[in-house]
């Protein structure tokens, strides 16, 4: 699907598209992400390139990347902070679950329904609460 | 019953440290669970506290055998949002750089599967072969392995022209070892009972847990960055996408060999072709805030990379996508049902490249539940 076409699908469930040549940026929120997610499956787009999470100071964006071939599709979410919790696109993206994994670890986001919680590249003993991509972690360790 | 067969971290089957727990059924695999992190080193955050230029150089040691790709992509991410365009002679360069780097990755990954299946002579050939490309790797970059060719805004070093027959004399020799392989998978009996109906991932699991790279490409996906999103100078060059119908080890061990082929025609292509020109601008480095997407294809697969610029010389954000972290989802599929003895060929069938820290598990024989230990207790054991 090209640009256009992503467009139309879902431009009932995000806010704003802004389109760079095939590559396309939409905010949502929590309550339409999977509605947009669902139109996306309906048109055979499993492909997911990765999960970012990007600290915003009050809020952590996650961005998730889907490829629509040709046209790339990057879905922000932003969730404040005093309320980090997000559910599993697992089971609509199979192949997001170690995205999901390092999310957890990184930013502290509690994917709600994940299959497999556990920790991914941070060593056991990791203390609790502590997430190296957050900014305070960066304050705190400068 | 069944029991567990730990390996790793540490393993004579591992080339690199990552944690598999095998659940078996006698010989048979009937669940499969992996842990990484015991190579991880906090690139991501340490990139934010470096400036643009300083993060080049940890980036091309993110991943040692597929270095000149993590720079290209982070160099074209880093362009895109300053809204600059590399000159031409740069694109053909880094084309040169990338594809002979291929080559030697696939060589590399021939010579440890043919170790894994126990043909050694095979694994010396194609790692004699391999130090060809690492000649040519050093005759162009001045190093055979983290060449620091690229640079925000072009290219270090430039390919003198007299050079060019000998990078050509290269590629046939290289050319007429990769068809004597090819030959070698298509009748050696020992290649085809390791290789054919073992660890087989289907076309529907495959897309289904986004595999990318020779994994996708071998189970019939036909997917390749440099086709469908042209980068550098793919798109004036002509090459065909390899793919294979039947997702086993032989299929994916096809598609590198036929790659090396391509990437071979594809480096003949860039040497004749290449423009005559200045190899590198000067990029004012204080970007405003912007973001970027760059994908490239990799020896492994996908390569994918989120830029983050906030109006100062450091990026607010990084993020790596590498291709192995993609095929890990899809490897349970290629275990299950198969043999212990299987286990080799089909950990390195992905051309895993574990760039990811954590600590012993330990298996009670008596009970099978695993147990952690951290650093601490580690310590404590000791005495």
């Amino acid at each position: 699907m090209n640009a256009k076409e992503v467009t139309t699908l879902i431009k009932d469930h995000v806010d704003e598209i802004k389109i760079k040549d095939e590559c396309l940026f939409a905010t949502t929120d929590k309550q339409r992400y999977r509605e947009a997610m669902l139109a996306l499956r309906t048109q055979d787009i499993q492909h997911i390139f990765t999960i970012t999470g990007v600290d915003q100071g009050k809020t952590v964006e996650v961005i998730y990347h889907f490829d629509c071939r040709p046209a790339l599709l990057n879905l922000k979410i932003n969730l404040p902070k005093n309320e980090l919790r997000i559910p599993t696109i697992t089971d609509i993206f199979p192949g997001a679950i170690l995205y999901e994994r390092e999310l957890m670890e990184m930013f502290g986001v509690k994917v709600e329904g994940h299959p497999d919680p556990r920790r991914i590249f941070l060593p056991d003993d990791w203390p609790d609460g502590e997430y190296p991509l957050r900014k305070e972690w960066r304050e705190k360790t400068k | 019953m069944t029991f567990i067969v730990p390996i790793g971290p540490q393993h004579p089957a591992l080339k690199e440290p990552a944690f598999f727990r095998f659940e078996v059924k006698g010989e048979e695999i009937a669940d499969v669970d992996i842990r990484f992190g015991y190579v991880h080193r906090g690139i991501e955050e340490a990139l934010q506290r470096r400036d643009y230029k300083h993060d080049v150089y940890l980036i091309e040691r993110i991943c040692g055998i597929c270095n000149v790709v993590h720079t290209t992509t982070y160099c074209q991410a880093i362009e895109q949002l300053a809204g600059v365009e590399p000159p031409e002679r740069a694109k053909y360069i880094r084309v040169i750089i990338l594809e002979l780097e291929r080559i030697h990755s696939h060589l590399l990954w021939l010579g440890i599967a043919a170790h894994q299946i126990g043909f050694n002579t095979l694994f010396m050939l194609a790692w004699r072969d391999r130090e060809r490309v690492m000649d040519l790797r050093e005759i162009i970059s001045g190093n055979r392995v983290t060449s620091a060719t690229n640079t925000i805004g072009g290219v270090r070093r430039d390919v003198k022209p007299e050079h060019v027959p000998t990078i050509l004399r290269g590629l046939d020799e290289l050319e007429h070892s990769t068809k004597y392989y090819i030959d070698l998978f298509n009748s050696d009996r020992t290649i085809l009972a390791r290789c054919t109906n073992v660890g087989i991932l289907t076309k529907d699991d495959a897309r289904k847990f986004c595999a990318v790279g020779p994994l996708a490409r071998a189970s019939g996906v036909d997917t390749d960055i440099r086709r469908d999103h042209p980068y550098a100078i793919y798109d004036k060059l002509s090459f065909n996408v390899i793919t294979e119908r039947e997702g086993d080890v032989w299929a994916k061990s096809m598609v590198r060999l036929r790659e090396i082929l391509e990437a071979i025609h594809i480096v003949r292509q860039a040497v004749k072709e290449m423009p005559i020109g200045p190899i590198r601008i000067k990029v004012n480095l204080e970007i405003p805030r912007n973001e970027a997407i760059e994908r490239t294809e990799a020896p492994r697969g996908e390569l994918f990379y989120y830029a983050l610029s906030n109006g100062t010389d450091s990026p607010e954000r990084v993020h790596v996508r590498t291709p192995t972290c993609a095929n890990f989802a899809s490897i349970k599929r290629m275990f299950l049902g198969g043999t212990v003895a299987e286990i080799p060929i089909v950990i390195w069938s992905i051309d895993p490249c574990f760039a990811c820290n954590d600590r012993v598990a330990l298996v009670d024989s008596h009970t099978g539940k695993t147990f952690n230990l951290s650093l601490k207790e580690l310590r404590k054991w000791r005495h």
